[in-house]
């Protein structure tokens, strides 16, 4: 399945896109996608401790397991106010 | 509880949004709280922040937490208002509100959304020098 990915703040300009569309074999989890996205945008691999995952509007972690027509988000710590 | 959210590029009409406030007979004390932007930014001199936002997930995570100062069940209304855009220096870029019957739940209320906010609504600033300021005159950050 195909799953789109959407980078927010610097991450865009980290991974040179602000979307991008990674495939992953059913029943994937968010760390198998990252794995694979990691591979095409090494510079955010190395923010990966600090990255905030979320899928559609709720935060998630690299357990979750995608569905198809999941959207997935990245971005780094948020800075409201 | 009443609630008011907006996440807005247009700046923050604060004489405004106290001349609407509302609040029952119950109610003694009203606390708002006003985030203006700095001209520093660390060490550097700043002339604006571009605070970009996932507005979706951001309207969702801003109504999660009223959700939860709900449950508290001693606040009356909660108002806030978030600019997104490019917000120069000396302007508000947050404006909250909180009802509630005394001031100590009134302070606390407030106090603890914005220390929430700031874990969890993805909202992000991105400095702007002067020089920066004066070749875009036109910017159009993330929205």
């Amino acid at each position: 399945m195909t799953i789109p990915v959407t980078f927010w703040s610097y991450f865009a300009e980290l991974a040179g896109c602000s979307e991008t569309v990674v495939t992953v074999s059913a029943s994937s989890t968010i760390d198998e996608l990252l794995a694979a996205l990691y591979q095409a945008h090494p510079a955010l691999a190395e923010l990966r401790r600090s990255t905030l995952i979320a899928v559609g509007v709720e935060y998630q972690d690299g357990e979750y397991v995608l569905k198809p027509g999941d959207h997935v988000s990245l971005f780094p710590p948020v800075q409201g106010g | 509880m009443k609630r008011f959210l907006s996440i807005t590029r247009d700046p923050i009409d604060e004489a405004g949004l106290v001349a609407n406030r509302t609040l029952s007979s119950g109610m003694g004390a009203a606390v708002y709280f006003s985030g203006v932007v700095r001209g520093q930014e660390g060490a550097e001199a700043i002339a604006a922040l571009d605070y970009s936002c996932f507005v979706p997930m951001a309207e969702h995570q801003f109504h999660r937490l009223f959700d939860r100062l709900a449950e508290r069940g001693s606040v009356e209304s909660v108002r806030l208002v978030h600019r997104i855009g490019r917000v120069a220096v000396g302007e508000s870029s947050l404006w909250i509100e909180v009802v509630s019957a005394h001031r100590a739940e009134a302070f606390g209320a407030c106090q603890w959304v914005i220390d929430e906010m700031k874990q969890v609504v993805p909202i992000w600033k991105s400095p702007v020098t002067a020089a920066e300021a004066s070749t875009s005159l036109n910017p159009n950050p993330t929205s």
